[in-house]
This record gives structure tokens, C-alpha cells and sequence, in this order.
């Protein structure tokens, strides 16, 4: 067709300069895989888009200016919303940096509870990423796999802390040294709960039963493949320059694991191995994260295994004035480096706390990754970043 | 890594800090100060960007973890005032970090209340690009060279800037802060009840 037009037009003498119009394609607000409410404006050229913005923002609910109207124990409730598929990991730098102003620290038996429960929480965070990625890529079955461990996770995070997605559970000084589901007359004989560590270990295994399974059903599946290697290719140095963290930064090869080189809380006494994938691509962000719900799985077996002996909560005063100072913690979260710029004056709560988390940072390079990437690459590459919009918009 | 904390690795880790930290203040010509483990590194205004590319460069600190900033004033419309007056202004702050030994510096200069203007480091870090639309709106920072300033969280016909503190907080207007009870000193200063006497 388009030669008999060219034809047509030299055989008329015409000289016409044939050009194509960028058009633009409106994603979102709310479309499944966009984990809450994201809009993507994109410019396309056919099937490639040319320039992609994305418009965040819906479910900014002002947390850092809320955190400056709270005492210390109520922002505990309120920042577990932040990245509501690891609540419990949000809690964690939070609490570790306040107890640095005060200069109290956990006991060790509260430091291992929180290191048992954080792993908890990446192992249903990545759970949900299993689950849902190969969904968006058209593969339903992996999902009950996954949402069957994950819910065994999480009634185990229910059992110790009472709640499966907000548990609030740590205090100032150490953990809430009272469970949901036991008996609460007795202070004495307040703790975990009894079973909880045969429960674990017991999952644990079955966690990594269903790992191999889900290896075997889509590692080796042709479409999966066919659809994540090679796509949404990383380099490290660009997802440094734009603070992307976690497992997406690993998986672009960088050995880089805030567990190892922090002591927010005592991972340097475990056994475990930090995966790093080579090409950056989705294939390997998906690997990664398979890969480190094994090395969770490990460092919750050593945790109970040695669980120390200690009581749970340090002392400190009825109601919590932190001393003036500030101070930066950041942790290794599912998603990524999350951290709490804690300034206090000396009052009841924060003079000002700023939320760095790791969701905004690994959204804001789609406009980079997104950029000449084929438009039905558009939900494999921006799955398999891993973001939740509540951790981009706080 | 076995080797549980002892107080000779705690002095070693603040040696290796306080190392890292005149390492990065000669670097960027500017002051360090070194707060619960925490780098801070002041800089001028005028060196701001500077400061950040020699970061980025030279000291290898490759990674944006963050950029925000904090309003100092005396006057607050939400929360505490300061006890004693602070010196009204605008601290920005950008927290860089390394890929190797997770050593953090936070860069930090001072921005005037009437005309807060920076140069922006997008071009350094593109990954500020959001980090500085943030400040923008939430602060009424202006970055110099930047892309697009435009709003990033808030509509478009959002009037004020909601993290400086002179923007009241609705619900704080209309019922005053419940929070305010009396408080007792830390346990070694006093003889206050602890978790264990909870006032029953």
C-alpha cells in the first residue's frame, strides 16, 4: 500500500514529507497493576513510547506533617501504613532511631523478635511480588502457591503481634511485651507465644517447599521468560544515581545490603547470603526476590534456634519525651532502604521527621526505564519493580 | 562480622565514622558534624552543587538516598516550639551514600527564610529530580535549573507550602492538641514509675 502511495505521489510530482504524530496514552489511576492509585502519561510512537510521566500523589496523606502533631508511641500506628505489605519492617528504623536519641537500646531478646518479624514481613512482601508478577504477565497458577505461604507467614505475625498487616508492635525500648492471643493476667509469664517457635520452624520449611515450586513453574515457563529477560534492562550506576535500592539494585548487581553493613539491629551474628543478579533485567528483580525469601528462610531458623533470653522491653519512662538531637537510621526493608530523619527538640513528639522510602525512589526511574521501552513491556517492567503507592506517596 | 558488639568495635566503628566524616568536610570544603552515628557535613549555599558533584565524583558517595529539608523558625502553627530561639531558616539537606561499606553523608547548607533559592542538583543526581519537586511544593523552595518544577504530591491549584510550620493543620485548629499531659523525667533522673508501674 505505502509503496503504490510513494508511487503515486513521485508519479504526481509531489514531494510530501511523510511524518508520524506522537500519541499520547493515559495509564492509570487505577489500573491492577499499578498497586494502588498511579497514573502514567505516555507519548507513544507506535508501539514504543517516547517520553513517560508518571502522576503521583493520590494517597499522599501528609505523614511527615501528621508525625510532627504525634507523640512518639502513635506514630509507631501510623507509619505502618507507609508500605502496608511489610508493616512491620516500617516500625523498625523508626524505633531504632528514637531509642539512639534517648540512648536506650532493646534488649537482645527484643532486637531478635524484631529481626524474626522483619524477616516475617519480607518473606509475605516478596510473597506478594511472586504472586502477583506472574499474574500481570498472565500466569494465574503461581498465585495460590504463594498466597498459601504467605498466609501461613502472616498467621504467624498474627500470633505474636495481633495484627497481619499493621502490627504495631514495637515500643520505644523494645517490643509490646503482651500478645493478642494469650493470656494477659500474668506479667511474668508475658512472651511470645508458646508454639510459636515450633510453628516457625515447621513453616519455614514448607515456605521453602513452596519456593521450589514456584522456580519449577515459571523458571522454566517459555512465555515468562520470553517476556521478563532481557526487558527493562537496569545498569547499576543509573539506579544508584536515582537511589534505587533493594532488591531491584541487587539485581543489577550491585552486592550492596544495608543488613550487612548496618547494626540496626544484630544481623552481623547471622548466616546468610545476599543475592546479585547480572543483567538488571526483570528477570533477574524476579530471581532476586526468590531468592532472598530463602535467605529470610535461613536467618528465621538460626533466630529461634538461638532466640536469647532476655526481658523484652528496656526501661524507660510512662510517657516518652526524646532527648534534642537528630539522627538518620535506615534499614534494609523489602522494597528497599527505608529510613526516619529523626530532629527532635526534646518534646513529645518529633520537631520534624522526614520519611525516605524506598518505594518513591524505584518509582521515580520509570520515566528513565520506561523511555523507548515497547508499550506491552509497560506492566513487566513496572512489576517488576516492586513498588506499593503507599511507600511512594506517604 | 561473628564478633558480637563489643566496646572496642563500638570505639573503632565511631574512629572509622569520625574518619569518613573529615574525609568528606575536606572534600566538599565544609564543616562535619557527627551526630548518634550520623554524618553530617555543612556547607555554603554557593557550594551546594559543588559539594554534591565532588560527592558523586570523587568520594564515590554514588547512591541518593534522600533530599528534604527542615524549617527552622520560632514561630510554629503545629507542634512544639523550640524551648530556646533558633535561627530562622531553611536547612536543606541530601543525604548521599556509597555501595560498599554503607557509609552515609548527609550534605546540609542554610537557605533564608525571605528568598530560599538553591541551585538544583537534578543533572548530579537525576534522581533528585523528585526529591526537589517535593521540597518545592512542601516548602516553597525554588531550585535553580530544574527540568520541571512542577507540583509533585499536590493539585496543581494547591495554595501555601504544607511542611513549613506556619501551615496550620485543620483538625488542630478546630480541637487543640489532646496530647499535652504532664511527663516525667528518664529513669535516671528521677523517680518516676517506668513501663512496669504503668500508674495503676
Amino acid at each position: 500500500m505505502e509503496s503504490t502511495f510513494a508511487h503515486h505521489l513521485s508519479e504526481a510530482a509531489v514531494s510530501v514529507e511523510l511524518e508520524t504524530e506522537g500519541m499520547t496514552l493515559n495509564i492509570g489511576p487505577q489500573h491492577p497493576s499499578t498497586h494502588g492509585v498511579l497514573r502514567l502519561v505516555a507519548t507513544v510512537d507506535g508501539e514504543r513510547a517516547t517520553n513517560v510521566r508518571p502522576v503521583i500523589g493520590y494517597m499522599h496523606r501528609g505523614y511527615e506533617k501528621l508525625s510532627e502533631v504525634r507523640t512518639y508511641p502513635q506514630i509507631i500506628t501510623i507509619i505502618n501504613r507507609i508500605d502496608w505489605v511489610s508493616g512491620f519492617a516500617n516500625e523498625v528504623p523508626f524505633v531504632v532511631a528514637a531509642e539512639r536519641l534517648m540512648g536506650v537500646e532493646a534488649p537482645p531478646r527484643a532486637q531478635w523478635i524484631r529481626l524474626v518479624l522483619t524477616e516475617m514481613a519480607r518473606i509475605s512482601s516478596h510473597l506478594v511480588f511472586m504472586a502477583s508478577y506472574p499474574l500481570e504477565l498472565g500466569a494465574a497458577t503461581p498465585l495460590f502457591f504463594a498466597l498459601r505461604e504467605r498466609e501461613r507467614v502472616l498467621d504467624l505475625l498474627e500470633s505474636v503481634t495481633g495484627g497481619r498487616f499493621h502490627p504495631n508492635f514495637n515500643r520505644l525500648g523494645g517490643v509490646k511485651p503482651v500478645y493478642a492471643a494469650g493470656p494477659t493476667t500474668k506479667k511474668a509469664g508475658m512472651d511470645i507465644p508458646s508454639g510459636f517457635l515450633a510453628e516457625t520452624r515447621d513453616a519455614m520449611t514448607k515456605v521453602l517447599a513452596t519456593c521450589d515450586e514456584i522456580e519449577n513453574l515459571v523458571a522454566g515457563n517459555e512465555v515468562f521468560l520470553a517476556r521478563t529477560k532481557d526487558v527493562g534492562i537496569m545498569p547499576v550506576d543509573v539506579a544508584a544515581s536515582y537511589g534505587v535500592s533493594g532488591p531491584n539494585l541487587r539485581a543489577s548487581g550491585a552486592g550492596f545490603d544495608l543488613r550487612k553493613v548496618s547494626d540496626y539491629l544484630p544481623y552481623s551474628e547471622f548466616d546468610f547470603d545476599i543475592p546479585v543478579g547480572r543483567n538488571g533485567d526483570c528477570w533477574d528483580r524476579w530471581w532476586v526476590r526468590l531468592e532472598e525469601i530463602r535467605q529470610s528462610c535461613r536467618i528465621i531458623t538460626q533466630a529461634i534456634d538461638g532466640l536469647p533470653s532476655s526481658p523484652l522491653q528496656a526501661k524507660v519512662p510512662r510517657i516518652i519525651k526524646v532527648p534534642a538531637g537528630e539522627t538518620y537510621v535506615r534499614a534494609e526493608n523489602p522494597k528497599g532502604e527505608m529510613g526516619y530523619h529523626l530532629v527532635s527538640l526534646g518534646g513529645l513528639g518529633p520537631y520534624r521527621l522526614k520519611i525516605r522510602s524506598a518505594s518513591f525512589s524505584n518509582l521515580s526511574i520509570l520515566p528513565w526505564i520506561l523511555e523507548e521501552a515497547l508499550v506491552p513491556d509497560f506492566i513487566a517492567i513496572m512489576g517488576s519493580l516492586d513498588f506499593v503507592l503507599g511507600d511512594v506517596d506517604r | 562480622m561473628t564478633a558480637s558488639p563489643s566496646e572496642n568495635s563500638a570505639s573503632e566503628t565511631a574512629a572509622a565514622i569520625e574518619e569518613f566524616a573529615d574525609r568528606v568536610a575536606g572534600a566538599v570544603g565544609g564543616r562535619a558534624e557527627v551526630s548518634h552515628g550520623t554524618v553530617k557535613v555543612r556547607v555554603a549555599p554557593s557550594s551546594w552543587k559543588e559539594a554534591l558533584t565532588v560527592a558523586s565524583g570523587d568520594l564515590g558517595l554514588v547512591f541518593l538516598s534522600w533530599l528534604s529539608a527542615i524549617d527552622w523558625t520560632n514561630e510554629v502553627a503545629v507542634g512544639d516550639e523550640p524551648d530556646e530561639p533558633v535561627e530562622e531558616r531553611y536547612e536543606l539537606l541530601c543525604a548521599v551514600s556509597d555501595l560498599s561499606d554503607g557509609n552515609l553523608a548527609i550534605i546540609s547548607t542554610d537557605l533564608s527564610h525571605d528568598s530560599p533559592s538553591i541551585a538544583s542538583v537534578a543533572d548530579v543526581y537525576p534522581g533528585a529530580n523528585w526529591h526537589e519537586r517535593e521540597a518545592a511544593e512542601m516548602f516553597g523552595i525554588d531550585f535553580v535549573g530544574h527540568p520541571d518544577l512542577t507540583k509533585l504530591y499536590l493539585p496543581d491549584s494547591f495554595e501555601g507550602y504544607p511542611l513549613r510550620k506556619g501551615f496550620p493543620l485543620l483538625s488542630r485548629e478546630v480541637k487543640p492538641w489532646p496530647g499535652k499531659v504532664d511527663v516525667e523525667d528518664m529513669p535516671e533522673n528521677g523517680t518516676g514509675p517506668s513501663t512496669e508501674n504503668p500508674g495503676a
